[in-house]
């Protein structure tokens, strides 16, 4: 509980010193934002899948680092070892599609395989 | 015994419905020409008039039948009181006349079992909206008339124009519907039940706030359904259904159904602020507009169906000053003699093949019957003595005089003017006169002759039932206050009222006026303007246009936004979290 | 605790589907050379995933009366706990009853394409990860499940992989799905180093107060699971996948895909009520969205498949204001109206989707042809498709709200519950919710109308004919809809309890 309380007071900013925790918290914070970003501006949809991956990625380090935080750090591991397997199916389908589509459509620029509208 | 006649009265049609749509034929050359369709909708609306009929001896004010439904949805409650078998009997009787009539209208149409099968689901609603003593069935009946009125007016699905109507009728009586669905929910929610007896009786001790927005709520729906102002605009466009249908609305069923919930809870109501105005000036302005659109018009169908709004105008303006027994008087009278024209337009309709009034003329030497039918009609509708027209709507204007302001009684008595005055028009112009084309004309069939002559008996002998009648909803509305009104007592009340002389002589103005329609040629002139605007309905189309314009045009602005961009669809999540996490922080500080 | 029996009921309503579906695979694959081998398998294959699921009702009507007489079990597996309560049987009935339904309607819809028997097994598998995903008693359980139910689904909706559209659609929805679950994700990880647990009844006990990080993760689970429910603006996939799956997945994934979604949501943030009461209000909000945003973009749609995809966003929009009235006042009538709309939701949506597949079926795919089904095309269908245009108007009619069908009494439950609050803002919300009713009639009965007309259109004229094995599902379920809407009673048993253990906390 004691780490949960200095997690919070971290969280809302009060003290930012440079433990290995805030670090990790920039990291998470970091990638997360890289991912969301990445999401609105690539326009190539493997690229977007790669993105996907560091989207992932930022809720893995989210969960070791809550499973540290919350003073379960086994749980929060375990959890990210299954995000982990999960994750990978969804790559694994997406770039799947993504070769079915660069064979219909010809190409993998969002814009011309936008087709579904209004 | 009669909980069971009750329960007959709304299962025959509904299962006549379920036997059409199971055994009938689609047209005359399945099954080897036998009209099944025809066979099985007569017999179970005939016997779903008799049991209605049947239920008249045994009206009382108590909920006879109770089933219960579980939780929210309460009970199914039967109360075959005075009001509701009144309106039961007017919708089944009449109905099963319109079937009738069907049999010779409808022969060689095509799907006639979808026809007869939601004709008879519409009797059976409408005995069930009557019936019912809850409020959740009230609504549910009701919005089963919504239904049926819409399937049966796009009939003729291929013609858009009927697509057109069905689908207006439909929605602009479900947005009046939210009302009642507003005012049935403040029911339940403040009284615990949906028994509308209980309702009435706790009425008083609701908020006012409360009471207010059910007795508005109630009286958006009722105009809404009953094409009263601002609604009115569904009913003349209704005309593009298969005339039975036309009288099967305007008498027996839907519209009725809006008086009919004014009349019910009347008592609750009548002591909200403004809400006795409020009904009064609706039914004021609805009967004139009405009545300037059905002297413009110049499709037969549609003079009647702006004679029934004007109508249906005086029944609402009678609850309005506390008349309700005037009310429901006239409604029967106005069921009859509107059922009657309906139908005799129809066999004129069906002979000739037109509805513009323009094109016939001297068509009363070609069908003698129809001709004297649809006077003994106009001459009720005009409120000519000793027609049930007569009776009915003098009892309307006296009971404005006692219990409403002047100048409404002015507008009303103007009216009756006016509608006397649209009346000779469309009589003058359908069946006398020269010919004005060359239509093939024949008299009405037999099946067409056996309702036009009942209603036609109907049409002149109904006002001799006021005794009765007055007696039966006297003693079965507790909380209305209804007197109990003799025949002679009200033959003499109404000869010697001035009131009365003074509406015969507008009256007679009205159809003199017709008579000496080139001599005042000079005024039709002046009043050009007045007719212009009424042929254009006073704008109310055009508003209904522009809601359907901005509601599409909104529609369009809006696909817009459904790029199928993958980029701009994540931005769509970001955005959504974005204002979450805005509101909470808003929020929680 | 329960009896061993009991136990083995409710592990059998999601081992069966699941452990049988990649049986279902190698049975279609292993050892399949030329085409009339794999013709022949193809029935077997059909047969085994329609026994299956038959099979699974055997451990659902065991578990329903173990549930009736005992209330709510456990099942402690390792580390795993699985509950099964009011809310778990309900989306169990729901699911069972709709994918019995579809696997029957696409043994003809389906003959013969491509990949046929990955089409079963991920049916199958995603029927026992629905199943599964309502028994969830932690957070990140609930999450796995989810996940799970997610990939399946992405594999169904692309699954005509020669269709550019179809693949287009599969493609964003696994994006959007796949962001979303990553926020779902964030919120894990934020309640777990608030709380230091996952487990929904721990967190419900620990969280009381107001604290900034576990707010942050209910707005993470809104907007997550809301990607999946399709809460506008995170919507955007919905109308391209419904409308490009096979029309039996189309129905599951309107009829109960989404509201496992919907499920899902309601359990996490049930476990954070103790927070704040904000997220009945945030709830309703987005059901008010869902709503106008879903009935004005279906009132221009061409496509028959598409326009019931968007009137599948109103629906939910019904949903979430139902369960928002209960959120936030914790009495359980919103909820219980809810859950029955979500019952008579996926009967309703169930039956316009496969009956719209039926005439899909026999005007364009039985001729090789992938074109969307336009309105246009339905002109004079009830000519030559009498059954399946009834079931279309029954459908379209009880979406509208028309009685006496089930739509009406669905949401009458729910604006009764809002108007037994006394709020006056949610009771003008309910208001809002009809004259939205009244809207969606705007182009659910001008399809009606079509289907009526006298002369049918040249597609129509040229059709072919709906094999009966899709007949039988749109009887039942245009039976169904006519007598839940007679007697709404009938489902109270299910709905009364799953809003019961819904409310728990409060």
């Amino acid at each position: 509980m004691k780490n949960s309380v200095r997690f919070q007071r971290s969280f809302e900013g009060e003290i930012m010193n440079f433990s290995p925790l805030n670090i990790i918290l920039l990291g998470v914070l970091g990638l997360f934002g890289v991912g969301l970003y990445g999401l609105l501006i690539t326009r190539n949809l493997i690229k977007i899948v790669l993105v996907l991956q560091i989207l992932v990625k930022a809720a893995v380090l989210a969960l070791v680092l809550a499973g540290k935080a919350g003073g379960n750090l086994g749980l929060g591991q375990s959890l990210a070892a299954t995000v982990i397997v999960a994750d990978t199916v969804v790559a694994v389908i997406g770039l799947a599609l993504a070769v079915q589509i660069r064979r219909r459509f010809g190409t993998l620029d969002l814009p011309a395989i936008s087709t579904l509208k209004g | 015994m009669a909980e069971v006649l009750m329960i007959l009265t709304i299962a025959l049609p509904w299962l006549g419905a379920l036997a059409v749509w199971a055994w009938g034929d689609d047209d005359a050359q399945q099954r080897g020409g036998w009209y099944a369709s025809h066979r099985l909708a007569v017999a179970f609306s005939a016997a779903a008039g008799l049991a209605a009929l049947a239920l008249l001896p045994s009206v009382s004010s108590t909920t006879v039948l109770r089933i219960p439904i579980g939780g929210m949805f309460g009970e199914l409650t039967f109360v075959p009181d005075g009001l509701g078998v009144f309106l039961t009997v007017v919708a089944t009787v009449i109905g099963c006349l319109a079937v009738v009539f069907s049999v010779d209208y409808m022969r060689g149409e095509r799907q006639q079992r979808r026809y007869y099968a939601f004709v008879l689901f519409f009797i059976g609603a409408m005995a069930g909206l009557a019936l019912t003593g809850s409020l959740l069935f009230l609504f549910f009946f009701w919005e089963i008339t919504a239904l049926c009125s819409y399937v049966l007016i796009s009939f003729y699905n291929d013609d858009p124009k009927a697509v057109a109507g069905g689908i207006k009728a439909l929605i602009i009586t479900q947005i009046g519907g939210a009302g009642l669905l507003a005012g049935a929910l403040l029911a339940y929610a403040y009284t615990g039940s949906y028994d509308i007896g209980n309702f009435i009786e706790k009425a008083p001790t609701l908020p006012a706030a409360v009471l207010a927005a059910m007795a508005f709520g109630f009286l958006a729906a009722a105009a809404a359904k009953s094409a009263q102002f601002p609604f009115q605009t569904w009913l003349p466009d209704a005309m593009e259904a298969p005339t039975p249908i036309s009288a099967l609305i305007h008498a027996a069923t839907m519209v009725n159904a809006g008086v009919y919930l004014l009349a019910r809870f009347y008592p609750a109501f009548e002591h909200v602020p403004g809400w006795r105005t409020a009904v009064m000036v609706v039914g004021l302005i609805t009967a004139l507009l009405a009545a300037f659109m059905g002297l413009a018009a110049n499709d037969l169908k549609r003079v009647l169906a702006y004679s029934t709004v004007s109508q249906l105008g005086y029944m609402v303006y009678a609850i309005g000053v506390g008349g309700v027994f005037a009310s429901a008087f006239h409604l029967l009278s106005h069921a009859v003699f509107k059922a009657l024209l309906f139908l005799a337009a129809g066999a004129v309709i069906h002979a000739v093949g037109t509805r513009d009034m323009r094109d016939m003329g001297g068509l009363g030497q070609r069908m003698p019957f129809v001709r004297n039918v649809f006077i003994v009609g106009a001459l009720a509708l005009a409120g000519l003595p000793i027609l049930n027209g007569f009776w009915s709507k003098e009892l309307i204007l006296e009971a404005g005089l006692e219990g409403g302001p002047g100048w409404a009684l002015v507008g009303m008595i103007l009216g009756a003017g006016l509608t006397a005055l649209y009346t000779a028009r469309m009589t003058w112009l359908v069946f006398f006169g020269q010919p004005r084309s060359d239509l093939h004309a024949h008299d009405a069939t037999s099946a067409m002759r056996v309702s036009l002559g009942a209603l036609a008996v109907g049409a002149l002998t109904t006002w001799l039932l006021v005794g009765p009648f007055s007696r039966m909803l006297a003693e079965t509305l507790p909380f209305h206050e209804i007197e109990h009104l003799g025949l002679w007592e009200m033959t003499v009340e109404i000869l010697a009222a001035p009131v009365t002389w003074l509406a015969m002589g507008v009256i007679g103005i009205g159809l003199a006026a017709w008579g000496l329609r080139e001599r005042l040629a000079g005024v039709t002139n002046s009043l050009g303007w007045l007719s212009r605007a009424a042929q254009a309905s006073f704008g109310f189309e055009w508003i209904n246009r522009r809601v359907v314009q901005i509601t599409q045009g909104a529609a369009s602005l809006l696909r817009v936004t459904q790029t199928g961009e993958l980029n701009w669809n994540v931005l769509g999540i970001v955005g959504g979290l974005v204002f979450i996490l805005a509101i909470l922080v808003w929020g929680v500080r | 605790m329960m009896m061993p029996m009991g136990v083995l009921a409710f592990l059998g309503l999601i081992l069966i589907p699941l452990g049988v579906s990649p049986f279902v695979y190698l049975l279609g694959r292993v050892g399949v050379r030329t085409s009339e081998q794999q013709q022949a398998r193809a029935t077997w294959v059909r047969w085994a995933a329609l026994l299956t699921l038959l099979a699974t009702w055997i451990p659902f009507v065991l578990a329903a009366s173990e549930f009736a007489r005992r209330g709510p079990a456990e099942f402690q597996l390792e580390t795993i706990a699985l509950r099964l309560d009011g809310v778990s049987l309900l989306l169990a009935a729901a699911v069972l009853g709709l994918t019995t339904l579809a696997a029957l309607f696409s043994w003809p819809y389906m003959a013969g394409e491509i990949g046929e028997e990955k089409y079963y097994t991920m049916l199958l598998a995603m029927t026992g990860v629905m199943v599964g995903l309502g028994f969830a008693t932690d957070l990140f359980n609930l999450w796995v499940w989810f996940e799970a139910m997610a990939v399946s689904s992405y594999l169904l909706v692309a699954f005509y992989r020669r269709q550019a559209a179809s693949l287009e659609a599969g493609m964003k929805y696994l994006v959007q799905s796949a962001t979303g679950s990553v926020m779902v994700l964030m919120g894990i990880a934020l309640v777990l180093a608030t709380t230091g647990t996952v487990n929904l009844s721990e967190i419900r006990a620990g969280a009381a107060g107001s604290s900034p990080a576990l707010l942050a993760a209910g707005a993470l689970f809104v907007i997550g699971f809301g990607v999946k429910v399709a809460m506008v603006p995170m919507h955007t996939w919905l109308p391209d996948a419904h409308s490009q799956a096979p029309s039996g997945i189309s129905a599951l994934l309107s009829g109960v895909v989404i509201e496992a979604g919907l499920i899902a949501l309601l359990r996490a943030l049930m476990a954070l009520a103790g927070v704040t009461h904000a997220w009945g209000l945030l709830l309703m909000g987005f059901g008010a969205a869902n709503m106008l945003y879903g009935n004005l973009l279906a009132l221009k749609q061409t496509q028959v498949k598409r326009l019931l995809a968007f009137s599948s966003l109103a629906h939910v929009g019904y949903m979430l204001l139902g369960f928002g009235i209960s959120l936030y006042t914790g009495q359980t009538g919103g909820a219980q109206g809810a859950f029955f709309h979500l019952l008579t939701h996926a009967m309703m949506k169930g039956l316009a989707f496969l009956s719209v597949g039926g005439l899909l079926y026999a005007l364009r795919l039985a001729k090789g042809d992938h074109n969307p089904l336009l309105t246009a095309d339905l002109d004079g269908a009830a000519t030559r498709y009498p059954l399946a245009a009834l079931a279309l108007s029954v459908a379209a009619l009880a979406l509208g709200g028309l009685p006496p069908l089930a739509g009406f009494m669905s949401k009458w439950q729910i604006f009764v519950a809002g108007f037994q609050t006394q709020n006056a803002v949610i009771m003008g919300l309910v208001v809002f919710a009809a004259l939205n009713s009244v809207l969606s009639l705007g182009y659910y009965v001008p399809l009606v109308n079509a289907l009526y007309r006298r002369k049918p259109s040249d597609v129509v004229a040229h059709g072919a004919v709906i094999p009966q094995a899709m007949l039988i599902p749109l009887v039942i379920l245009t039976v169904a809809v006519v007598v839940v809407g007679l007697i709404p009673g009938s489902l109270s048993w299910l709905t009364g309890e799953a809003a019961k253990a819904l409310l728990a906390a409060f």
